[in-house]
């Protein structure tokens, strides 16, 4: 039987939920279509702001390296802020890139296909380094859009793989009473 | 020959890499780790390859990620540089059961030199002196104990594995012996994942002159004579010259020849380095080889015209020496700078920061190995090598008189550098007298070659 804080935190999780798929979708097309910089909504304890990122109307999807190719001296390549939450909305606001782990051979997960949905963490394919395999995960919850490299190409780390439309997030969740 | 070579280091001896794989027409590839990927090498290169993060122990020391970058990449030969996976026979090992060649000595050679301890005894059984020391490794801090009494003190604490001076310790009684064996054994384990430690008889007032040799698949080697890297701090090597001061032409060329006849005879194959100490009468003790290229090569490249990388890459590509011991002569003197980002005024702390302006010296005989350019962002992950300056002259007079110029031409803004020890060093007397010990510098201190300097 869970105690009073777990009821609290499974509510808690309800409404993040409730929160991630019914009211961001609209307040991020609410805020692309706006001039808006940022929104701030609040709903019950909880608290939501959406902030644009300065550059963001201007950073569209970066072109994936092939094969060992190398970015062009002083240009950032790709996957270069994979790791780093606070840059993600560098790649535009309604879309993240899955990166690769490692560098080796990628291949998808058959039974992730654009359109499919993920949830952040979500396995949608791997990368075969020497055998072993390592797991791309979705970096978002979202929508699987396309695809940057092929099943079997040769992946560098970091690289993007898979574009992962977005349902939730980018936000700063302030947290109760923040 | 190889058709593609993946170069699995950074900094400055990835530019000279890709400057060899470019003397050869093979194609090259830098492996690099994101914290790298606006160095030089990445943007001089025709293809580069991000292994992992920044954290060298998920990008440059991993082997698996190294393997698969020149599989995926298509190459046919890793080159590790020096440091990182250079001397690790295990990654040889399986660099060679992917059918990729490790340019280096083929495994089983790197292995049987691996231990220091045992080619020690190796090397001395074929004719070279070593110095007195502990028999094998040192179980426990107590067999360390015994062993020192026996040697007599002071005694030198060294790590099996690795190298640039990490893990050592000279102690001069059992006190400092057994609170100097904890931190060596730390050091070690951090460093190279191996905590073995062995002692041996700390000479005082020695002087480090170490043999570059090359030796082919055929088991024709050559000499290209020795290299004084007596000038240290804290056992880390920072000024390197050739021919040493230490010795007479003829002990030089019998040094060289002995040392070459034992590396030939125990099996060697390719580039290497014998170290040696040399006491003040002139004795030289063989202490460790390191199977690899050596960050103070140019400085034999110099005085011999030889290209070692190249050599390096051929011999690995099992292709002949092509040239004999007559064919090598050394002609005038060669002193090599290493600029590092470190603070000399304060304890020779590491440094960071943006190169705000970047000048390289020139002139007649003057080369710098660099990966510097203005603009660059130094990383504070790695070690502190920014680059090297190596001054050539016909004698040794000059080539210092050169140096001091080139040293001055040099800017490196926005980081600080050790240049200003250099400065000092080349107008110190027992320096200029050629009369440098390995501990010249830390009896003195730096502070005083400083102190001295500003006039």
């Amino acid at each position: 039987m869970p105690n009073r804080d777990e009821v609290a935190r499974l509510t808690d999780h309800a409404q993040i939920e409730g929160l991630a798929d019914e009211l961001l979708p609209a307040l991020i097309a609410k805020l692309g279509a706006t001039g808006l910089a940022e929104l701030e909504v609040r709903e019950g304890d909880w608290k939501v702001r959406l902030r644009r990122s300065a550059d963001a109307s201007t950073a569209g999807p970066r072109a994936p390296s092939g094969r060992g190719a190398k970015p062009a001296p002083g240009q950032a390549g790709h996957g270069d802020h994979a790791h780093s939450a606070g840059a993600d909305v560098a790649h535009g606001p309604y879309r993240l890139a899955a990166t690769s782990p490692a560098v080796g051979i990628f291949h998808p997960r058959p039974e992730i296909s654009s359109g499919s949905r993920v949830r952040t963490g979500d396995r949608i394919g791997s990368v075969d380094v020497l055998g072993i395999t390592q797991e791309v995960v979705a970096p978002v919850n979202g929508i699987v859009g396309a695809g940057l490299v092929e099943s079997g190409d040769a992946v560098e780390y970091g690289q993007q793989l898979v574009w992962i439309e977005l349902i939730s997030t980018p936000v700063e969740r302030t947290g109760r009473d923040a | 020959m190889f058709s593609k070579i993946l170069i699995a280091n950074r900094g400055e001896i990835a530019v000279r890499i890709l400057r060899a794989c470019r003397t050869l027409g093979v194609e090259a590839v830098v492996a690099y780790s994101e914290a790298d990927r606006e160095s030089l090498a990445v943007q001089q290169a025709d293809e580069a390859i991000c292994i992992g993060p920044a954290d060298a122990k998920r990008s440059y020391l991993l082997a698996p990620a190294v393997i698969s970058a020149a599989i995926v990449s298509g190459c046919d030969a890793i080159h590790p540089g020096y440091g990182f996976l250079s001397e690790d026979e295990g990654f040889a090992e399986v660099v060679r059961a992917h059918r990729l060649t490790f340019i280096g000595p083929p495994p089983q050679v790197l292995e049987r030199f691996a231990s220091k301890e045992a080619t020690r005894r190796l090397l001395g059984a074929h004719g070279l002196a070593t110095i007195p020391g502990s028999n094998g490794m040192l179980r426990d801090d107590l067999h360390g104990l015994e062993e020192a009494q026996r040697i007599g003190y002071p005694v030198l604490i060294k790590p099996s594995a690795g190298g640039g001076g990490k893990g050592m310790r000279m102690v001069r009684t059992p006190r400092e012996l057994e609170a100097a064996l904890k931190i060596c054994r730390s050091e070690a384990r951090a460093a190279f994942g191996d905590d073995s430690l062995y002692l041996e008889k700390w000479l005082d007032d020695n002087r480090h002159v170490e043999v570059q040799v090359a030796v082919d698949r055929f088991g024709h080697g050559v000499h290209l004579g020795e290299r004084d890297c007596s000038v240290q701090r804290r056992h880390q090597k920072f000024l390197e010259e050739a021919p040493t001061p230490a010795l007479g032409d003829a002990a030089r060329k019998e040094l060289a020849e002995r040392a070459l006849k034992a590396v030939v005879a125990a099996g060697y194959e390719n580039v290497g380095t014998l170290e040696f100490l040399v006491d003040p009468v002139g004795n030289a003790y063989f202490i460790e080889i390191n199977c690899r290229i050596q960050v103070e090569h140019p400085v034999t490249e110099m005085l011999t015209g030889i290209d070692l990388v190249v050599t390096q890459i051929r011999i690995a590509a099992g292709e002949p020496l092509g040239f004999s011991q007559a064919d090598v002569s050394v002609r005038g003197h060669a002193l090599e700078f290493r600029i590092n980002a470190e603070d000399s005024r304060h304890d020779f702390r590491p440094s960071t920061g943006v190169v705000e302006r970047y000048v390289a010296p020139g002139g007649p005989g003057v080369r710098v190995d660099s990966h510097l350019f203005t603009g660059y962002e130094v990383p504070s992950f790695y070690d502190s090598l920014l680059g090297k300056v190596i001054v050539w002259g016909p004698d040794r007079p000059t080539a210092i008189a050169r140096s001091l110029v080139a040293l001055d031409e040099l800017v490196v803004d926005g980081v600080v550098t050790n240049i200003a020890i250099h400065q000092a060093l080349l107008r110190n007397e027992i320096f200029l007298a050629g009369q440098m010990t390995t501990n010249f510098v830390d009896r003195v201190g730096s502070a005083a070659f400083l102190a001295a300097a500003a006039r």
